[in-house]
């Protein structure tokens, strides 16, 4: 494979293949920055891959208190699925189960003016027992679910959009410890608005290949030609000289354009931490609608 | 485009201003306007006899009203949508059966504010309307959906008969407030003493009346940090009805233990 170089980075002139998805932006308040914290990482909990958890969601960026609906501090959160129908599901389940029940939080609508909007706050209601009551506030229905703090404020719909998932950077370096401050530094670069990094940290370390080849039920197995102790025992290893650990960075993103500019915001910044190789996973160009090239993200941003 | 009218000189008689709403007013150039007739006693003054008319085009659209309009009833009555925006005080019926749309009052409010016209089930059916100073009677009679609310006070009855939707008085919701409600919410800024088929129920942050007193302040109006973050006392009732509607009380000092 050809490869250009950056720095001291060989980057591979391969491209991230990525799929089209639905998304929901939810927007959380709370009293306290430190509650708002807890009911998003509750929600983007177990929201690592569609293909286990259904769906994927991660903290897109705190929002201070002057930029949230109700002027208490925030935390936008994006959740993609496969489809409409999934986002409301998982949206539906994880409002319910996770922001509802965390003290003092409220939640709404980042996304107002989707293409579609989906049932939340007018199937949560539901949990009020007929007890629950709806407000409209400058245009926009509101519904008030009575909890033993008081009230839990939930818009009644939120908007889907069409976004990208599964944008990636592979980042290797000579050890684990190398490899891990690269893909880290890559991280802290690429994470902002329109953008969810939604593996623990941001990073994968056990990335796969579509299907096994071993069992025929597996969906995904480990990506053995990237599994750096296999690399003298199999003949097809893509695992470099010299690069003894690799992670994978996995962007899920509003648009192409967020996708691309998160890869290329971290490719630059793991390329100056370290990084001595920089490589993207894609199934051959077969399975997914959008590539990303990391020939073009040769310009810093 | 905003149309401006600017009031002349006082009308000798009560002239009923309902036409003038922006869904009627657009497409209409500032003579054409000038030529409506109102009603005004038993006379039709012509618009362009009681005010000075101006166009400009900007890109919000809206109808202004400037002067002493209290001659004036039925200011933005049954409007649905668009904005008027006044200068000075209005007459009775000020809102009456809107139903969208936004109605600025820099100035004071008369009586059925907001409210259903006799006979009526319903009043206000969605929209806002805004009162930097007081409202008179009856403000938010009969509504159903939409938000009143008035940088004063409003007077005696206000909400009477209300099905839901929410009256906002920063200044106080005057007495005998709520009789017959059923859904609404009615919001004072100052103690006051709920009518007995109200019971209360306890001090809490209401988390909608946050977000509605935020597009209040986004409207124009004056509201004190201390509500946003206060306590608020919640009186449910009218009891003798659904019994689903709420006075929110705003207590500024903390109660006695």
């Amino acid at each position: 494979m050809s490869v250009y170089v950056l720095g001291e980075t060989r980057v591979d002139d391969t491209f991230a293949e990525a799929f089209p998805m639905r998304f929901a932006r939810l927007v959380i308040t709370a009293a306290t920055d430190a509650w708002a914290q807890e009911a998003a990482r509750s929600l983007t909990g177990f929201a690592t891959s569609v293909i286990g958890c259904k769906c994927e969601a991660a903290i897109e960026r705190p929002l201070e208190a002057e930029h949230t609906p109700d002027g208490r501090p925030g935390i936008a959160v994006l959740l993609f699925a496969m489809d409409r129908e999934g986002v409301a599901k998982r949206v539906l389940e994880r409002v319910g189960q996770c922001v509802m029940t965390c003290p003092t939080t409220a939640c709404f609508d980042g996304l107002p003016g989707g293409e579609r909007a989906v049932a939340l706050g007018s199937s949560l209601r539901y949990f009020g027992d007929g007890f629950q009551a709806s407000k409209v506030i400058a245009g926009q229905r509101f519904w008030r679910i009575p909890v033993m703090e008081g009230e839990f404020l939930v818009s009644e719909s939120v908007g889907v959009g069409r976004g990208v998932g599964g944008g990636n950077l592979v980042i290797g370096a000579g050890d684990a410890t190398a490899a891990l401050a690269a893909a880290q530094a890559a991280t802290d670069a690429m994470r902002g608005e329109g953008v969810a990094l939604p593996f623990p940290g941001g990073i994968v370390r056990s990335g796969s290949k579509v299907g096994a080849l071993r069992s025929k039920s597996m969906p995904a197995s480990t990506n053995h030609q990237l599994a750096p102790t296999l690399r003298a025992q199999i003949g097809d290893t893509l695992v470099p000289d010299g690069v003894g650990a690799l992670f994978e960075i996995v962007i899920d993103g509003v648009s192409e354009e967020a996708v691309r500019e998160a890869m290329r915001r971290g490719l630059h910044a793991g390329a100056g931490a370290g990084a001595t190789h920089v490589t993207a996973a894609n199934f051959g160009g077969k399975l997914g609608e959008f590539q990303f090239p990391l020939s073009e993200l040769r310009d810093p941003p | 485009m905003t149309l401006t009218l600017t009031l002349r000189t006082e009308p000798p008689a009560r002239v009923l201003a309902a036409q003038l709403i922006p869904e009627r007013l657009r497409g209409l150039t500032a003579s054409a306007v000038a030529a409506l007739n109102l009603r005004s006693g038993g006379e039709r003054p012509a618009v362009g006899d009681l005010f000075d008319v101006s166009e400009e085009g900007t890109e919000d659209e809206a109808l202004v009203l400037a002067g002493d309009l209290r001659r004036f009833d039925d200011v933005g009555a049954r409007m649905s949508s668009g904005r008027i925006v006044v200068h000075g005080d209005v007459g009775a019926w000020a809102g009456a059966e809107m139903a969208g749309g936004v109605l600025q009052i820099f100035g004071d409010a008369g009586a059925r504010l907001g409210s259903a016209y006799p006979g009526a089930r319903a009043g206000m059916t969605g929209g806002e309307i805004v009162v930097s100073g007081d409202a008179g009677e009856e403000a938010g009679a009969g509504m159903r959906r939409g938000l009143v609310a008035v940088g004063g006070r409003t007077g005696s009855g206000a909400g009477l008969r209300m099905l839901a939707g929410t009256v906002v008085a920063l200044g106080g919701i005057g007495a005998e407030a709520g009789l017959g409600n059923r859904r609404g919410s009615l919001v004072s800024g100052r103690p006051l003493e709920p009518l007995p088929a109200y019971a209360f129920a306890t001090r809490f942050q209401p988390p909608a009346l946050r977000l509605q007193l935020l597009r209040v302040r986004e409207l124009g109006l004056a509201v004190p940090d201390a509500m946003l973050s206060a306590s608020w006392a919640r009186w449910s009732g009218d009891l003798t009805e659904l019994g689903r509607g709420e006075i929110l009380v705003f207590e500024d000092e903390e109660p006695e233990p």
